[in-house]
């Protein structure tokens, strides 16, 4: 197997979850209602809970401790699409990003649960339970403000347009696709869009929201490969500000 | 028409789902509180991390407010199963009723047992006469079995990993232990 394939497959999984677990994180204090500031904080700690399993599964292979691989790295060394590190804006904004991101992450860990990375199909067949939660929770959501008032459909709608470029960056591939599908690590991230396309199109035909054809649009690429917005230091430098005050500190 | 008297709204925010939680398999649900939704799928949703996102859960099941019974609120003398009043035999469709005895003020409702009647009434008074008990009751709610957001058996594993979350518990923090610690350093 080439490790270099697989560590670079985890650590865009791991990233993806640590930098969207932090963002949903700024949501803690200021949601909608208290019910709902709850529910997004606690699946923003089972985000950054996965991305911990990941980079300690990582770990085993060589890598730097979690802590350090987590708080130590620049921007251009982080593999996340850019999605995840958008500013949250309106609460539409971070609930649409929380759909279409975690309805393709459930369904790479149903994916994973075959893999033949073991390490990988036992963490994706325990947290399945936490998946199912976050895609109930944004189905939930998108099925109820997606039919509710004409303002809550219309801010939804215009989220989802400006959202699902960036989505599609969640499938850009890493130069070792070949290498992870051939080891039959993962199917590759075409399967992955194919069935993330099907089940977005089941939730968003039973609301008022209209679905863009994705095909024909281009996809905000760069995040797997350390290319990113402006927006990912300003969150590094805030996400690691205590952890650099005493890195051996015990919390 | 300017100068109008209008009636308030009669609610300003969302309504309120009633909470119950299994802890584990084999144990009785056991109401928890409720949770503000527009309607109980929402409330089912929001009602698990508010209630069941430390420790322990095997299933939780929601309900709107206004679908629960309750009997009179009763003191230490009087069992609160004395005080329904018996009502003729109704006529109509028998339907399940779940229901739930508070043993203590302060406490929590927990479910005692199932029973079909055609009125939440009746049912209190098939709960009279089947699940009663020993126990001085101070309060008694019939809730139909129907009206409830049960968790699917698909659902099941949303709790597995729960139990490892001990990082929610302040304990686990040890915070004492380290500033105990803390301390005898700095003498």
């Amino acid at each position: 197997m080439n490790e270099l394939a697989l560590k670079e497959f985890l650590y865009k999984i791991a990233d993806d979850q640590l930098i969207l677990g932090h963002r949903n994180s700024e949501w803690t204090g200021f949601g909608p209602l208290l019910e709902e500031d709850i529910a997004f904080s606690s699946m923003a700690q089972d985000k950054v809970g996965q991305s911990q399993a990941l980079y300690e599964i990582l770990h085993t292979l060589g890598e730097q401790s979690p802590d350090t691989v987590a708080f130590m790295r620049n921007a251009n060394q982080f593999h996340n699409c850019i999605l995840t590190e958008l500013p949250n804006g309106e609460y539409d904004f971070s609930l649409i990003r929380h759909f279409l991101y975690d309805t393709a992450l459930a369904i790479r860990f149903d994916m994973l649960t075959k893999s033949s990375f073991k390490p990988l199909a036992e963490l994706a067949t325990k947290i399945r339970g936490e998946l199912k939660y976050h895609t109930l929770h944004a189905n939930t959501w998108v099925k109820q403000l997606g039919s509710a008032t004409p303002e809550s459909i219309e801010r939804l709608q215009n989220s989802l347009e400006y959202a699902l470029p960036f989505a599609l960056g969640i499938f850009e591939k890493s130069p070792f696709e070949n290498d992870i599908i051939s080891a039959g690590i993962f199917e590759g991230e075409d399967v992955l869009k194919s069935k993330w396309k099907t089940k977005v199109e089941e939730i968003i035909t039973q609301t008022k929201l209209r679905l863009p054809d994705v095909s024909s649009m281009t996809p905000i690429e760069g995040g797997r490969v350390g290319k990113h917005s402006e927006h990912l230091q300003p969150l590094l430098d805030e996400m690691s500000e205590v952890f650099k005050i005493d890195p051996t500190a015990e919390w | 028409m300017p100068g109008q008297v209008l009636p308030k709204a009669p609610l300003d925010q969302f309504g309120t789902f009633e909470v119950f939680v299994q802890p584990k398999d084999g144990k009785p649900f056991q109401h928890e509180g409720a949770v503000h939704a527009p309607n109980i799928e929402m409330a089912y949703v929001l009602a698990k991390e508010t209630f069941t996102r430390r420790f322990v859960c095997s299933s939780l099941y929601v309900v709107d407010t206004r679908m629960v019974y309750v009997s009179p609120m009763t003191e230490n003398t009087t069992n609160a199963y004395d005080t329904i009043v018996d009502v003729p035999q109704q006529s109509g469709t028998r339907v399940k009723f779940e229901i739930y005895h508070l043993l203590k003020r302060g406490k929590q409702h927990i479910h005692a047992g199932t029973v079909e009647a055609v009125t939440p009434q009746e049912a209190m008074l098939a709960a009279k006469a089947q699940l009663r008990g020993d126990k001085l009751l101070y309060n008694v709610w019939a809730i139909r079995t129907s009206d409830i957001r049960f968790t699917t058996p698909e659902e099941k594993d949303l709790w597995i990993t729960l139990p490892e979350k001990k990082f929610r518990d302040a304990s686990d923090y040890k915070g004492g232990d380290k500033l105990k610690e803390f301390l005898e350093r700095a003498k």
